[in-house]
């Protein structure tokens, strides 16, 4: 008789604790960014939010929260245009998009498209080509939505490890995926990928949870483990901390870029493939950090 | 212990009522901020409430693509983005045309006779808000060639209530002459605006860029008002403003019924004095000057006057444009007696919110669109598919017909104009004609001198659209396809081969031409009559396309290479010494014409309008 009281009393807890654990708060996104330019040109100012030829924007909407970065490809320089342009003006499209509410949070894709095709209906003739990595937070189901076309992309971090983590797209060494508007006259022998070819993910996020979205600046020259190691000593949930750990991060990388005798992962990467080099890579490094939290107006 | 509770219960409930007494009460959501303004004396205070637009609900026209949140008029709503920056940028709301070029082609309407002195507008846009208000300032913050805003009235309707009245009224709150600031520059625009009697929070802006010299372009409209009606409304004293005498149109709905009673009454004859022996001709010919409100006013004069003001010959060519404010189903039917003669109708503008019914604009067409031969319906949105089956069984003669804007107008409403074969001008811009529907169009359709299709999404095809037009409407003067979204190489090719006798044709925006398959150079050599040529953003237009048109096309008037990289200045220097009568030429954001050279070209060539547009 008591056992079955008893009984009947796990099972009743066990349901309602399982049903509690649906959590109708709403998530945020609390972010900050830091990064590099690759050299220090003097007396070029660039705006916010742009390190090099990198840019990368962070928007709030209603219904989401939304970041993004574009490594711009510098071999445009080259042929005299310059690479931020065309990243800048990408990002600061998608960032315009979001706050007007014209995209649909499960379709990160759908904001790359948009805003490629809005950038061709601007009267100044942009030219130039960059990657991009869109990171989009439903606050109400709790979902992350990523779009990556390129050699960015994110990591997503609980408890220490990396969950989740998007893939490198590249056609070959060096040459990554890149969304590209080429002069008329180069039409044919300048690289550029459809926003449709971009890879898509979608994966639910718990309180707490880290994501780092960066370009390969980053990925290049720091490997996991001393990732997790700077974000390992992440405390807090508030901005500042947020703001210190992104910077320290950007500055390890940038130290690591420049030691001609660090085998960086992008040094693994070109031996693997039969190149004998050593050393980090100098490149653009631009990190922007999240933390999971409850919606605050 | 029972007394002790009750007064313990009675503290706490008094407790109670003290926190709800002092309660906060939630504060408004959104863009607006709340301001006091101080009057500490017996009159209570009046809060300020300032706020951006929240939605534009309906426009005449734009420079932007449907779809696109660059240079469109959407951008008008919410905060300001570029404001103070001037220049050209993509987030501000930029209307389709500026200055008198437009009005200068062929393909435009001929003016209507009997338009008020008083009525400037040639664009309009209307921008809701939050929250109803009475108006005590309206800002615009224009960023680029400012000076275009002519008038500015607000709405006695909510757009956002779910139960509208039936009675919507709309009020001047400001009226002026077009305008051109002395710079290019930005600027917040606030003119003083007339108080009204009711609470608005839809606002309609009417515009006119003829005296620009590029175009105008807005950013964001900032509205100020009170909640509560202002106490010196009420205590003021209502004088009579002479400019209200002229602005009153109800007499239009009025006059038919008033014509009714007088010409009832038994008068004294007390005579007409001279105006006896005047011959009917000559107070038909006074009487044409003046405008309709004017007219029907007079109409009510006497019996002699109402015979002449009601004489279907002064209503051979009736705008009713500048009073779409005032125009209801009760106005088309007084009218629709005077009306049996009438060869021109403009009612653009007219209509919209339930001013007009279909029915009630069939009833007019069938009784005074026989003789019909032009009809402006641009922007009614009260258009439907049995209005234009009225249209085309009735108006068998009509040759221009403008239905831009009528973008609620039903696709299939669209294959009714196959029955109008003499059309000659036909205006299709932002309406969702499809593509079986032109091509029907185009057959049945001969005579065609002047067609627009800028910006109709619906046509999946512009090959076959062009292969049609050169196979059936080879008399074709000017063609308008802005925006066309996949007209290729093959498409023109066949379009200048066949229509030979164009004008004007508009290409601008169309992505899909490549100057490297030869296309303009064979259109340069095939069109020798070309006077306007709009190659806007098309990043391929080059050296040898110029070269081309200097040589063939000498009557070349208006020329568009907005935004290539590929034009350089001697080619460019070539086509000015070889087009003697160009007036207009835009190089706006050609990399390799600057400034300087263009000073240089304005000084040799003083008839030519350069423009070059900058961002900042």
């Amino acid at each position: 008789m008591l056992s079955v009281f008893s009984y009947g009393r796990l099972v009743a807890r066990a349901v309602i604790g399982g049903l509690s654990q649906t959590d109708s708060r709403d998530y945020s996104l609390v972010s900050a960014s830091f990064g590099f330019g690759k050299d220090f040109r003097k007396g070029i100012l660039k705006k916010g939010m742009c390190y090099g030829d990198d840019a990368c924007f962070i928007a709030r909407h209603r219904s989401a929260d939304v970041l993004g970065v574009a490594d711009g490809v510098g071999g445009w320089r080259d042929y005299g245009v310059d690479p931020s342009q065309f990243s800048g003006t990408l990002m600061r499209t998608c960032e315009r998009l979001v706050k007007e509410g014209r995209f649909v949070p499960s379709n990160p894709v759908g904001i790359l498209t948009t805003s490629y095709y809005e950038l061709l209906q601007n009267k100044v003739p942009l030219l130039g080509s960059s990657t991009a990595c869109i990171v989009v937070l439903d606050r109400q189901s709790h979902q992350l939505h990523t779009a990556n076309l390129g050699d960015s992309g994110f990591l997503v971090v609980r408890g220490g490890e990396v969950v989740h983590r998007s893939d490198e797209q590249q056609h070959y060494f060096n040459t990554p995926f890149q969304l590209s508007i080429a002069p008329p006259e180069a039409e044919g022998s300048v690289l550029s990928d459809s926003p449709e070819a971009a890879d898509s993910s979608s994966f639910d996020v718990q309180l707490g949870d880290i994501i780092l979205t960066a370009t390969d600046g980053l990925f290049d020259n720091m490997p996991d483990y001393m990732i997790l190691q700077e974000l390992k000593k992440l405390k807090n949930t508030n901005y500042e901390s947020i703001q210190q750990t992104a910077k320290s991060i950007a500055e390890q990388a940038h130290v690591l870029a420049y030691d001609p005798n660090y085998m960086s992962p992008f040094a693994q990467f070109a031996c693997d493939n039969g190149l004998n080099v050593r050393g980090g890579k100098p490149d653009d490094i631009t990190v922007l950090l999240s933390i999971v939290a409850e919606y605050t107006d | 212990m029972f007394p002790m509770l009750t007064l313990l219960s009675m503290f706490y409930y008094i407790c109670l009522r003290r926190r709800s007494r002092s309660g906060t009460r939630s504060e408004a959501l959104g863009s607006r901020r709340a301001v006091e303004l101080g009057q500490r004396s017996a009159l209570p205070v009046t809060v300020e409430v300032e706020q951006y637009g929240k939605e534009v609900l309906d426009f005449s026209s734009h420079y932007g693509s449907e779809n696109s949140m660059s240079y469109t008029m959407w951008n008008l709503a919410g905060v300001p983005n570029v404001y103070p920056s001037s220049g050209d940028f993509t987030q501000t709301a930029v209307f389709r045309t500026y200055g008198s070029w437009w009005e200068q082609c062929t393909s435009s309407a001929t003016p209507f006779r009997r338009t008020p002195p008083n009525f400037h507008s040639l664009d309009y846009l209307e921008l809701a808000f939050e929250e109803p208000v009475y108006p005590t300032a309206v800002e615009v913050l224009e960023t680029y060639h400012p000076g275009a805003i002519v008038k500015i009235l607000a709405c006695s309707l909510n757009p956002f209530s779910q139960n509208p009245p039936a009675d919507v009224r709309w009020e001047v709150l400001w009226a002026g002459k077009p305008n051109k600031a002395l710079t290019p520059q930005a600027r917040q625009f606030s003119p003083s605006i007339r108080q009204i009697s009711f609470a608005s929070n839809l606002l309609r802006l009417e515009v006119n860029s003829t005296l620009l010299d590029y175009y105008t372009e807005l950013d964001a409209v900032i509205l100020r008002g009170v909640r509560e009606r202002p106490i010196l409304a009420l205590y003021k004293i209502p004088v009579i403003d002479i400019n209200d005498l002229s602005d009153s149109e109800e007499e239009i709905s009025d006059a038919g019924g008033l014509c009714c009673r007088s010409g009832g009454e038994n008068r004294h004859n007390l005579g007409n004095g001279y105006f006896d022996r005047l011959p009917y001709e000559l107070i038909q010919l006074i009487v044409s000057h003046l405008s309709v409100p004017d007219l029907c006013r007079l109409a009510q004069s006497c019996k002699l006057f109402h015979k002449h003001c009601c004489d279907p010959l002064q209503y051979i060519q009736l705008s009713l444009q500048p009073y779409w404010a005032r125009l209801t189903d009760a106005s088309l039917s007084h009218l629709q007696s005077r009306c049996t003669l009438l060869q021109r109708l403009n009612m653009s503008w007219t209509g919209n919110r339930g001013a007009v019914t279909a029915a009630g604009f069939c009833s007019f067409m069938k009784a005074c669109g026989l003789s019909l031969v032009c009809l402006e319906l641009s922007c009614c949105h009260f258009l439907n598919e049995a209005c234009l089956e009225v249209i085309a069984q009735t108006c068998q003669c009509l040759q221009e017909l403008n239905l831009a804007s009528c973008d609620r107008l039903q696709p299939q409403a669209f294959n009714l104009i196959t029955k109008l074969p003499n059309l000659r001008r036909l205006v299709l811009y932002r309406t969702k004609v499809e593509q079986s529907a032109i091509l029907s169009i185009l057959t049945f359709c001969p005579e065609l001198r002047h067609l627009n299709l800028g910006s109709c999404v619906m046509i999946e095809d512009y090959d076959v659209v062009a292969s049609m037009l050169s196979t059936r409407c080879r008399s074709l003067r000017s063609l308008d396809l802005w925006r066309c979204r996949n007209l290729s190489e093959r498409g023109l090719a066949e379009l200048v081969s066949g229509c030979r006798l164009l004008e004007e044709l508009d290409l601008g925006w169309c992505s899909t031409l490549q100057s490297s398959s030869g296309c303009f150079q064979h259109l340069a050599r095939s069109l020798p009559r070309l006077r306007k040529l709009f190659l806007t953003a098309n990043r391929t237009v080059c050296d040898s396309d110029l070269e081309e048109l200097a040589a063939n096309c000498s009557a070349l008037e208006h020329l568009d290479i907005l935004g290539t990289r590929m034009v350089s200045p001697v080619s460019l220097r070539k086509l000015l010494q070889c087009c003697p009568r160009l007036k207009l030429l835009d190089v706006s954001f050609c990399s390799q014409i600057d400034s300087r050279f263009i000073q240089e070209l304005s000084g040799l060539f003083p008839n030519v309008s350069i423009k070059k547009s900058f961002t900042q």
